[in-house]
């Protein structure tokens, strides 16, 4: 963990944040031992992940608290990053994420609610959201409004209905501690997102769906926690589009497709590992 | 039938503050008190059922017993991966609630005909499926669920039916010979205890609790029996038909069984269940004839 400097073009508090270069390097040793997939879904989603833990009190996700802020993971397939990340903050022991994928580990390749940190299993899209919605509202019935509900999806996952029918209630409800952050990464399952249902323009799609709606860097974690912070002043849910790369980070699989599906070879993994440790040493 | 189950649920909100009931824009009449009452405890959710669901289950989330009500092919199928993976995966203590059963709809058409809803949903492994036939076991149902804290599914007939009076999960009527055992549940029940009326050798065994079933019980009902006919309102493969074949190959039950009810799907308009109670052979007379048919070879 690494003390992070506040910036001039924020207003969040200086934080104890995770290193993005370390959650990156601990997310391909966990893909390379396992040869598992979704390479490019967990690296453009490691930002907003230690964004989302940032923005709420860890502390009580550690000890299971009732009154906890809940963190979403509609994305499922992004198991990796956010095992890792949980790891990084200490809500999840840092030998477990060896047992990523392999055989007998509790660590699957979708996020299991069996996992310390995890609020539901996700895997299956547009359920998460849904879940979260509930969340939300019983968070509001036991009268702890302050808490947050964040919940991550992917702009492929968007596509499903599921997310619309939690959008149209959450405005309905002027649910405004529920957040939720779309992987805007471009990228679904087998091509662009845009090739697939062109959902431009994405802001004001939301926004007609009367949400109030932020577009940030989704790289810069100090942006996406400002956002959290500027919709919770408001009265209506929110949507932070997070203008994310898929594969961020590893330079060969950065907008690739492929790297929804392909494992890492020896030589790819200490290729990635070699870059991030030039950008650590810049 | 309906009202009762909603009335058991009103009364364990006034005591149980983890009660939260939710709806998918159905009950007119008899939903509103909830919202009057409990209004942080109460949703309408719209005309939304896979949010229904997780909307629940993240209610679980925050340590409340969600009850979910709308009507019973729209809350099966129409969200059936949310039941899979936001109740079913995770054990959650949810109630689904399903009004309506068989023909209970029976001139709005197939689509709103119920009978394929507790069969699909037996495909899963751990929730538990209920069909009152009475308002005696209406009575006590929620409660009952309440402190099984597992997944379950309420099939709710329409009517409002007094037998069998208990509150057992499965009830026998013994008849004067052990020729003849009918078994059933829901409305259909109410069919086989007129049959029992006409000819009094008839046996009929009530099922209330659709799943688990009681081994040790369910043996002792089927025992002796030399012919074991299911009667029920919905197809018999994947309902109680198909149960009772997984018991019987796998238990010392050497009566024969034999399955009446729908095998398919249908656009023909009856106006009322008896139209198609009598189309598919599960009426007082059909049943009547089928036993009278066999007795005669």
């Amino acid at each position: 963990m690494q003390t992070s400097t506040n910036n001039s073009t924020t207003s969040v508090p200086v934080l104890q944040l995770v290193d993005p270069n370390a959650v990156r390097r601990s997310v391909l040793t966990m893909l390379y031992r396992a040869k598992a997939s979704h390479l490019g879904s967990n690296m453009s989603a490691i930002e907003m992940l230690i964004a989302m833990y940032a923005s709420v009190d860890c502390e009580k996700i550690r000890k299971q608290k009732s009154d906890r802020s809940r963190i979403l993971i509609s994305k499922g397939h992004c198991a990796a990053a956010t095992y890792a990340t949980l790891a990084h903050y200490g809500i999840l022991p840092m030998h477990l994420l060896e047992t990523y994928h392999l055989d007998g580990s509790k660590l699957a390749g979708h996020v299991s609610h069996t996992v310390e940190g995890v609020e539901h299993s996700t895997g299956a899209l547009g359920h998460g959201i849904n879940v979260a919605l509930g969340c939300a509202m019983g968070l509001r019935s036991r009268g702890h409004v302050n808490r947050l509900v964040l919940a991550l999806v992917g702009d492929g996952e968007i596509q499903e209905g599921s997310i619309w029918e939690a959008m149209m209630f959450a405005v309905h409800l002027k649910l405004n501690n529920f957040i939720t952050l779309v992987d805007n990464n471009r990228i679904s399952s087998i091509t662009n997102t845009e090739k697939v249902i062109d959902m431009r323009p994405l802001k004001a799609r939301f926004e007609g769906f009367g949400l109030n709606v932020h577009e940030v860097d989704g790289h810069d974690v100090l942006a996406i926690m400002s956002a959290i912070e500027q919709i919770q002043k408001d009265n209506l849910p929110g949507v932070i589009i997070c203008n994310t790369i898929k594969g961020y980070g590893v330079p060969f699989a950065e907008w690739q497709p492929m790297w929804h599906y392909k494992s890492l070879t020896e030589d790819q993994y200490t290729e990635a590992i070699d870059h991030l440790d030039r950008l650590k040493v810049a | 039938m309906r009202g009762q189950i909603i009335d058991s649920i009103f009364d364990q909100m006034k005591t149980n503050p983890d009660v939260f009931f939710l709806t998918a824009d159905m009950g007119i009449g008899l939903v509103e008190k909830f919202e009057e009452n409990y209004p942080n405890r109460f949703s309408n959710v719209g005309i939304a059922e896979q949010n229904l669901v997780g909307i629940s289950a993240g209610l679980v989330n925050l340590g409340f017993r969600p009850f979910a009500y709308t009507i019973s092919n729209f809350i099966i199928h129409r969200c059936f991966e949310q039941i899979r993976n936001d109740i079913g995966l995770h054990s959650y203590p949810i109630t689904l609630l399903g009004t309506s059963t068989g023909f209970d709809n029976a001139p709005l058409g197939p689509t709103h005909h119920i009978v394929d809803d507790w069969g699909t949903l037996k495909g899963l492994p751990n929730i538990d499926i209920y069909c009152p036939s009475s308002l005696s076991y209406a009575a006590n149902l929620i409660e009952k669920i309440i402190q099984a804290g597992r997944p379950a599914y309420i099939r709710i007939p329409k009517g409002a039916h007094t037998e069998p009076d208990s509150e057992e999960n499965m009830i026998k009527l013994r008849g004067e010979s052990d020729d003849v055992l009918l078994v059933s549940y829901g409305n259909p029940a109410q069919l086989c205890i007129e049959v029992r009326k006409e000819d009094p050798r008839i046996s009929v065994l009530v099922i209330n609790r659709l799943r688990p079933l009681d081994d040790l019980a369910l043996s002792e009902a089927l025992d002796l029996h030399k012919r074991i006919i299911v009667v029920e309102d919905h197809f018999p493969h994947s309902g109680l038909f198909g149960s009772i074949c997984e018991f019987i190959a796998t238990h010392p039950i050497h009566g024969k069984i034999e399955s009446l009810g729908p095998r398919s799907y249908t656009f023909e308009v009856g106006t009322s269940p008896e139209y198609f109670y009598k189309k598919y052979g599960i009426d007082v007379t059909s049943i009547l004839e089928v036993i009278n048919k066999k007795d005669d070879k």
